[in-house]
């Protein structure tokens, strides 16, 4: 296939894409980005869909059904408010297209915006002229949510608010964009479009290379060079500070951290120390000098701002004060992306630039003033009516919802009417347009639906660069006119066209700018914590696995009435009622019972919720483990997840227990052979090595007694995975001193609790000390206990006792690795507030 | 009047708190018709760290950072200061409350002085259709803005029930409103509400009244702890007015102000964060005493 413009008009006999465009309509009225005002088809367009329809219906659904899959496995999420998990992220196969020229004039534009939007942020916290000669009234602007009194005369260190910014576009009748709405507090947005686009390139891979789309990768570039070049070092620890994974974007910004090479840090990671802002670190702490920040600026810092803020760093306001770390966007910058700004850019525009907006706002009216009331008041039919600040407007309407005047009853219009007469300044009125339509793909069909196109823009070294592309969001309706994320809307990836074909870049730095380093970074506790939680929870769920499995061996011999088998059976149901896997003193026997345990959403250490606790640990952590890693995680938690009604043999559960044990096998692979040796690595290796060793003293003391059968010694080694090692050591069957040998004491057996041991001492001696006394740390004094205990044991005197006194002290190196690492210093305790009652 | 006030604020811990830092709201200044002789803190345990500054609003905001282990945290403010101030204006003299509505729409100016700070919701003062419409009562069409405020206040007075028990810093000004009862706290965000549901704009005030009355008059209530009472706009000529809901009386000589913000969350006397502990007492005096 060659380059769209190239392409033929379609041959007498290829019916199927003049059927594909006949069947297109566009909206009454409305225009459309498929279909000129002229009715015909445009070329760029002609040629995407002359491409897609040549593959043909059953390749389209191939490659539709492939990119689903894509996004389910790398865990494109995100989460709307109030959702306790994550939703798969609605990628819209097609993409926005968009050609050279057009997107010179949003480049202009956008750019404009962008400096306008500065200059206003800095007159607004700075001398105030335009609030002075009334360019912009002060009850407008200190009615922005984002107008935070404490920050006036607080200027950023490098003199500069915006750093990131995102406005929201819409193309209107006449072909020119519109801006909707501006985004300057914590934009969202653009690591959706990073993942976007890794997904439609590789749905279209010939197309994307033919149509020159522009690369996503230079930009990134450019914007990381800008958030280092905000601090004085060559080489600064750069933050990304979010809200945590219960924020809607989570995913996002844990991807961007990842991208762009980001520490993802929340407020409960950082204090403020001597000045700066520090970072926690299992290292102890580290300066953080730039903090790109994703919480809004009134939960930054609950001494001076909210005081209900448990997102922020107390004292964040005295250290910017005092120039100690550098915020992106600063704080205070969300003034300008608040509704009521959107009446008076064009007036600010040419009062502060001298020029006229290249992008046309929406029309705005601001109900403060009298004449715009009396105007919106008496043209309300005609408009639609927004909160000026984002509140709501009327009691039954959400925050940042607008109402159109016509679609109102006459005593809603009453109502409003006394509002706007009453509290103008809680109002805005705006001009209704009809934006354009952009073809979706539904149900084998092209639909027109209505879009809003985001662009962001990044202050660089070289002044502004607007990423060439954007994020797309598409209605489910027809006929909606303000597209909000949530239930039924789209995402589309947005592919500019370039007009000579796209250089290849990634996220490469220029050689001589890298200073080759092996180890990155220091790990912030709370990660720490979350990977040692990781690997602790993975471990267990092998557990319960093996467990299960053993037990449904042991079934089919139990059917055979051989009252061993059947004693057995009784004391692995046992075990697994103790374990927590099935409900106390459950009816259930059996198949059934080794179901729950599998299966079970309610028991705490059935192997499902352990997968589950594994997987929201890895949420967290996102950004440190590789996409397969992920992958292998999910794959483990749909094979876990069944519908417990379906009756299943005792092979079935065997298989399934088999095949969720060599996942997790897989899992540890990944582990071992792809993770950086970092202390990351250590944290999750040491989770499951501890959470091993423990499980193994709690096995031998229950398989491996004096008065045991030697059918309850070979459980044991089955589920410590060691017959082959004790057959091909042992000729003469099993015997008790030499059977708890290789599951206890034998350093040469993988896993035996002394292998283990040997591990975690390693570990925690290429571990970073806090201090450098040359005093061991409880950890390290703990595990040398371990090990020198261990080393002079023998087979014949271990007994149960002696080896509950190891799970003991294991239980204790536990609590001492999570005091050390996860919780070190005095100033880590749950701040509380106090406050004053008079 | 000269007073002498003394502050005390002690913090007792159900254990012991590793490291606090503090930002106090304690020290007066000098405004019109009130003049501050001298001031001073003293802290127990002493702190690592101290700074002064003078925040948005005019307050003095002294920051503290303890870095030792304390059970008890002991804060005792100071302050002789002189009182006098001018009447205020014949209330029918002050502009209709639709003009000043109007002109805060309008003003120019982001100052601390500003209008345009007190007309919007704040945290501890929501939209709160309700308190509106209350407020909308006492003012008729053209009614001069200070009389409309005097007559919400009085209602105020004359509608709630003053009583310490039934409130405490976070109740919300909808249930004390619901309920119509509270301390003074709870009127002065009630009166606020009302003011700003209609457009006009209002500050909350905390300060102190004096504890012993003058021979022969009742004592005012809240007069054992820091008092808090509206202060309300009323245009350029007249600038800001001070009302007390609680006793139902204009700002006088009676009245030390203390700090001035948009609600409590602005200028809550002792605010901070404190490592170690969740359990705290706090016990609160206030004597003001006047010179003879």
């Amino acid at each position: 296939m060659t380059a769209a413009p190239t392409l033929k008009p379609p041959l007498p006999g290829f019916s199927e894409l003049d059927e594909v465009i006949a069947r297109y309509r566009p909206l009454p009225g409305i225009p459309d980005e498929f279909i000129g005002p002229d009715g015909k088809p445009r070329e760029a367009w002609l040629g995407f869909i002359a491409a897609l329809t040549e593959l043909g219906s059953d390749e389209i659904k191939r490659r539709f059904a492939t990119a689903d899959r894509h996004i389910r496995d790398t865990g494109v999420s995100y989460r709307a408010y109030g959702d306790t998990s994550e939703r798969a992220w609605p990628l819209g196969h097609l993409p926005l297209l968009i050609e050279a020229s057009d997107w010179r004039d949003i480049v202009a534009g956008v750019e404009q915006r962008a400096e306008l939007l500065e200059e206003v942020l800095q007159d607004i916290y700075g001398p105030g002229r335009l609030i002075a000669d009334g360019s912009l009234p002060a009850t407008a602007v200190a009615g922005c949510p984002d107008y935070l009194q404490p920050l006036a005369g607080l200027l950023p260190p490098d003199r500069k608010y915006l750093h990131f910014y995102a406005v929201d576009l819409g193309r209107g009748p006449g072909g020119k964009w519109w801006v909707l709405g501006d985004r300057t507090q914590a934009p969202s947005g653009a690591g959706y479009a990073l993942a976007n686009r890794l997904v439609l390139s590789r749905t279209f891979p010939q197309l994307y290379r033919d149509m020159n789309v522009e690369r996503l990768a230079p930009f990134f570039d450019a914007y990381r060079a800008g958030l280092t070049a905000l601090s004085q070092h060559s080489d600064p620890r750069i933050c990304l500070l979010t809200p945590g994974p219960y924020n809607e974007t989570y995913f996002e910004q844990a991807y961007l951290a990842r991208y762009l090479g980001l520490l993802l840090v929340e407020g409960g990671d950082l204090t403020v120390k001597d000045g700066m802002v520090h970072v926690r670190t299992i290292a102890g702490l580290k300066e953080a000098d730039v903090l790109l920040r994703r919480i809004d600026s009134d939960y930054a810092d609950p001494l001076e701002l909210n005081a209900r803020s448990r997102l922020g760093v107390p004292g964040l306001l005295e250290v910017i004060r005092e120039n100690g770390v550098a915020l992106a966007n600063a704080l205070g910058s969300g003034v300008v992306e608040t509704p009521v700004m959107m009446s008076f850019m064009p007036k600010l525009s040419r009062r502060v630039l001298n020029q006229e907006l290249l992008l046309p706002n929406i029309a705005t009216w601001w109900c403060g003033q009298r004449a715009e009331r009396e105007a919106v008041l008496a043209k309300l039919d005609t408009m639609s009516v927004a909160g000026a600040f984002g509140n709501a407007i009327t009691d039954d309407t959400p925050r940042y919802q607008s109402l159109l005047g016509a679609s109102l009853t006459p005593g809603e219009q009453t109502r409003l009417r006394a509002g706007i007469a009453n509290r103008g300044i809680d109002y805005i009125g705006q001009e209704i347009v009809n934006l354009s339509t952009t073809p979706v793909w539904i149900g084998g069909h092209l639909v027109p639906r209505p879009f809003v196109l985001r662009v962001f823009a990044a202050r660089t070294p070289d002044g502004w660069k607007v990423m060439p592309g954007g994020f797309c969001r598409t209605s489910d309706r027809a006929d909606a006119r303000a597209v909000v994320m949530g239930n039924g809307v789209e995402s589309a990836d947005v592919w500019v066209l370039g007009e000579k074909p796209a250089e290849l870049v990634t996220l490469l730095p220029a050689d001589e700018a890298v200073r080759v380093r092996r180890i990155i970074g220091s790990l912030p506790s709370r990660a720490a914590d979350n990977l040692f939680w990781f690997g602790r929870y993975l471990e267990r769920c092998e557990a319960t696995l093996r467990l299960v499995r053993s037990l449904a061996g042991r079934l089919i011999d139990a059917s055979t009435k051989n009252p061993e088998a059947a004693s057995l059976v009784e004391r692995l149901e046992t075990l697994l009622e103790h374990w927590g896997a099935v409900p106390v003193a459950t009816r259930a026997k059996g198949t059934a019972l080794a179901a729950i345990a599998l299966f079970s959403e309610k028991e705490s250490a059935s192997a499902f919720s352990l997968v589950e606790d594994a997987r929201r640990a890895a949420s967290f952590i996102r950004e440190r483990l590789s996409s397969d890693t992920w992958r292998l995680i999910q794959d483990l938690y749909d094979l876990l997840h069944r519908d417990m009604q379906k009756p299943l043999t005792e092979a079935d559960v065997a298989d399934r227990a088999e095949a969720g044990l060599r996942t997790l096998s897989a899992i540890s692979g990944l582990c071992q052979e792809n993770m950086n040796r970092g202390a990351g690595w250590h944290m999750l290796d040491m989770g499951r090595r501890i959470e091993r060793a423990i499980n193994t003293c709690h096995f031998a003391r229950e398989f491996a007694q004096r008065d045991g059968s030697a059918d309850g010694l070979s459980v044991l080694l089955e589920l410590v995975d060691s017959q082959i090692t004790y057959r091909s050591r042992y000729l003469v069957g099993l015997a008790l001193a030499a059977v708890r040998d290789m599951v206890v004491l034998d350093s040469f057996n993988p896993r035996s609790v002394a292998f283990q041991i040997e591990r975690l001492e390693e570990h925690l001696n290429d571990l970073p000390p806090l201090k450098e006394d040359g005093m061991p740390e409880e950890p390290r004094r703990l595990i040398i206990k371990l090990a020198a205990s261990m080393a002079t044991s023998n087979a014949s005197d271990l007994d149960n006792k002696a080896i509950l006194a190891f799970e003991r002290t294991l239980l204790a190196l536990a609590e001492a690795i999570s005091a050390r690492y996860f919780l070190q210093g005095p100033n880590v305790a749950r701040a509380e507030k106090a406050t004053g009652l008079a | 009047m000269i007073y002498d006030i003394k502050h005390l604020t002690i913090y007792e811990y159900g254990s012991s708190v590793t490291y606090s830092t503090c930002a106090l709201r304690l020290l007066p200044r000098d405004e019109p018709g009130q003049i501050v002789y001298a001031s001073r803190l003293d802290i127990e345990p002493s702190p690592m760290f101290t700074s002064e500054r003078i925040c948005f609003f005019g307050n003095r905001v002294t920051s503290i950072t303890i870095g030792t282990a304390h059970r008890s945290l002991q804060v005792a403010a100071r302050t002789s200061v002189e009182i006098d101030r001018a009447p205020p204006p014949p209330a029918a003299e002050t502009p209709a409350w639709e003009d000043i509505r109007e002109d805060t729409f309008a003003v120019a100016s982001l100052d601390r002085e500003s209008p345009a700070h007190f007309i919007h919701p704040s945290r501890f003062v929501p939209h709160y259709a309700p308190a509106a419409a209350y407020a909308r009562e006492s003012f008729p069409a053209n009614t001069p803005v200070l009389e409309g405020a005097i007559d919400l206040m009085k209602r105020i007075h004359a509608d709630f029930k003053y009583d310490p028990k039934a409130t405490v810093v976070s109740t919300p000004l909808s249930e004390a409103f619901e309920k119509r009862h509270g301390v003074c706290q709870d009127f002065a965000h009630i009166m606020i509400s009302g003011l700003r549901g209609i457009g006009l704009p209002a500050a909350y005030i905390s300060g102190y009244i004096r504890t012993v009355p003058p021979p022969g008059q009742k004592r005012l209530e809240g007069a054992d702890a820091t008092h808090a009472w509206v202060s309300i706009w009323c245009g350029d000529e007249f600038g800001w007015i001070g009302l007390d809901p609680t006793n139902a009386i204009l700002i006088g000589n009676d009245h030390i102000i203390l700090a001035k913000g948009r609600d409590y969350a602005d200028i809550s006397p002792v605010a901070g964060i404190i490592l170690g502990t969740r359990e705290q007492d706090v016990i609160v005096r206030v004597d003001v005493v006047p010179r003879e």
